[in-house]
């Protein structure tokens, strides 16, 4: 994960891509890499990259994404600078596309700026999502998103869980469901995403390596008290 | 049924296929559009219909000539949306018809903004529109709750032949939370065959005519006297509300609804270990509202505290639970910002010091 230049990141409709997108980018700086977070999710009006971008700022993360009043508009808005960072990407670039089909579409837009080569296209899955119960859910919307997007999907990541209800079995069963979804596609899968609560009670026994995450998106009751709140919907504990 | 896990929107779109309703017409809205992008792919595996009407007018009257056919139907928006259907809503409780209406509501008034609010308070219990008419009101606080009651909703407006609304500020619309459905569910009112819906005149019964016009003033003052009838037995029967914490000897009583009401109960958690006792009642049931409820645990709390996404609506009803006039704190977030825990504990804890400012006197 992470391991070409640029990740974009896109999948079915609540999968986890705007959570996998953040941590990413925040382990990234925090490792002193320099990194940009794209959001071109046009998809959801709550819970998207840029509102979480005084985390980001204070990271140092670089975001790209609409700004002023429209970082809450629900307008299909894609700033220029989007074309300029993937036409001439520097240091990591980590690209938030919205959900399914509809979400991926903005990126066949976008096929003339893309990079050919150190580009990895990643699909995020959750089989805990009523739109992808199984592999051929699964195998149905990568080729969605494919044809919408017009690129070549290169790798899976596993992220099936079941937020405060996660178990290990409801990962590692997730896990295997996309390798099997992987050996029907020819694709790897490149981590399974896990909550840093369970990565002890899992690791283990992952079929594929551990990316592991801090729950990022939270609504405002999950909030721990003595933590201030960042923006409407936001928090990082 | 195993549990998946599912935005708001999603979850209530499903309850109601999962309640029978193979009709849904609807204009879309931020932040709701998530039920009826739902219910376009869904309704069809069901051998369902989903039309997008060409307005929150045409949607709610569509759902008008639906369920006098005798149809289980429902229809969802957010709140300028609502404010359009208004007038067909009072049309459909003066036809007497089952129907069921979703408010994911966002900030406004006006355009507003699409975050969450509490602000259709009002709209939804007191003034809805023309005519004297009620709507049942009810308000979930998660995605297994907003599904449970959507279900609920639909048995409920059968059995009373009423709309049922159920309202939730953005977040139930948008957030993500596990979500079982029962496939043993059982209709929680006993329902009798709709003989009154228009499914053909066949010469064996008087003819089902569908119809809120009465000339008469007679029959039509006859007819506002059964409405109320109806209505009475709504609020006899159909209160709904929980409690939390200390409810018997409580420093401060929260009275709080929708995901308010967790931000609140996550401060409760909060003050307890401090040792400051506080309790919470959560209607559940916006109209009928708890006033039983909430003036037996603020007849034994010292002080009272309101907190809404609105500048102060439920506070109304609070002030015509209470015994006598009291003072009530109030502590709000508009716009579509949110209510923090944090922002709970201090309020309590300045109730505590004296210090509060926000008091309205009862």
């Amino acid at each position: 994960m992470f391991s070409r230049q640029v990740t974009v990141l896109v999948g079915h409709f609540g999968s986890g891509k705007t959570e996998i997108a953040l941590n990413g980018a925040l382990d990234l700086a925090a490792d002193g890499v320099p990194v940009t977070l794209a959001d071109l999710d046009v998809v959801k009006p709550y819970f998207r990259s840029r509102s979480a971008r005084h985390i980001l700022a204070e990271a140092g993360v670089r975001l790209i994404a609409p700004e002023g009043e429209n970082v809450y508009a629900d307008l299909p808005i894609i700033v220029p600078q989007v074309r300029d960072i993937l036409r001439r990407p520097r240091g990591k670039v980590i690209v938030d596309v919205g959900g399914d089909g509809s979400g991926a579409r903005v990126l066949g837009s976008l096929t003339d700026v893309l990079p050919t080569t150190n580009i990895e296209f990643l699909v995020v899955l959750n089989f805990s999502r009523p739109s992808t119960p199984d592999t051929a859910g699964a195998i149905a919307m990568v080729h969605e998103i494919e044809a919408v997007a017009r690129v070549r999907v290169t790798g899976l990541i596993s992220n099936t869980h079941m937020m405060n209800e996660t178990t290990p079995e409801t990962i590692l069963e997730g896990a295997h469901l996309a390798i099997e979804t992987g050996a029907a596609l020819d694709l790897p899968v490149v981590a399974a995403a896990i909550h840093e609560d369970m990565a002890a009670s899992v690791n283990g026994d992952l079929p594929c390596p551990a990316f592991i995450l801090k729950r990022i998106v939270k609504p405002p009751f999950e909030v721990q008290p003595q933590r201030k709140t960042v923006g409407p919907l936001f928090v990082l504990n | 049924m195993a549990k998946k896990l599912m935005k708001g929107a999603e979850a209530m779109g499903e309850a109601a296929v999962q309640a029978g309703c193979h009709l849904f017409f609807g204009y879309p809205i931020t932040p709701q559009n998530e039920i009826p992008e739902y219910l376009s792919s869904r309704l069809p595996q069901v051998g369902g219909t989903f039309v997008q009407a060409e307005s929150e007018v045409a949607s709610i009257n569509m759902l008008y000539g639906a369920a006098g056919a005798g149809e289980r139907v429902m229809t969802s928006s957010s709140s300028p949306g609502i404010s359009l259907m208004a007038e067909g809503i009072s049309y459909c409780a003066g036809a007497k018809l089952p129907v069921v209406i979703i408010n994911i509501m966002r900030a406004g008034p006006g355009l507003g903004g699409i975050l969450p609010s509490q602000a259709d308070y009002f709209q939804a219990t007191k003034g809805l529109a023309h005519g004297d008419f009620r709507v049942l009101v009810l308000a979930p606080w998660s995605i297994q709750e907003a599904a449970d009651l959507v279900q609920d909703a639909f048995d409920l407006a059968d059995y009373y032949c009423n709309p049922v609304m159920v309202v939730g500020d953005g977040l139930i619309g948008q957030m993500m939370e596990p979500v079982e459905f029962y496939e043993d569910r059982k209709p929680i009112k006993e329902l009798p065959p709709k003989t009154w819906a228009s499914t053909g005149w066949k010469r064996d019964r008087p003819k089902a005519i569908i119809n809120s016009l009465f000339l008469d003033p007679a029959e039509l003052e006859q007819h506002n006297i059964e409405l109320k009838a109806k209505y009475d037995l709504m609020e006899r029967d159909e209160v709904r509300f929980a409690t939390y914490g200390s409810v018997d000897s409580a420093d401060v009583v929260i009275i709080a609804y929708g995901t308010v009401a967790r931000v609140c109960l996550s401060a409760i958690e909060a003050l307890e270990e401090d040792g400051i006792k506080v309790a919470m009642v959560r209607p559940i049931t916006l109209w009928p509202y708890p006033y039983e409820a909430v003036r037996e645990v603020a007849s034994k709390a010292k002080d009272i505290l309101v907190v809404e996404l609105s500048t102060g609506q439920m506070i109304e009803d609070v002030r015509l639970a209470l015994h006598r006039p009291r003072p009530i704190h109030f502590h709000c977030r508009l716009g579509g910002m949110l209510v923090s825990p944090e922002e709970v504990i201090d309020k309590v804890k300045a109730i505590k010091a004296g210090t509060s400012k926000e008091v309205h006197y009862a």
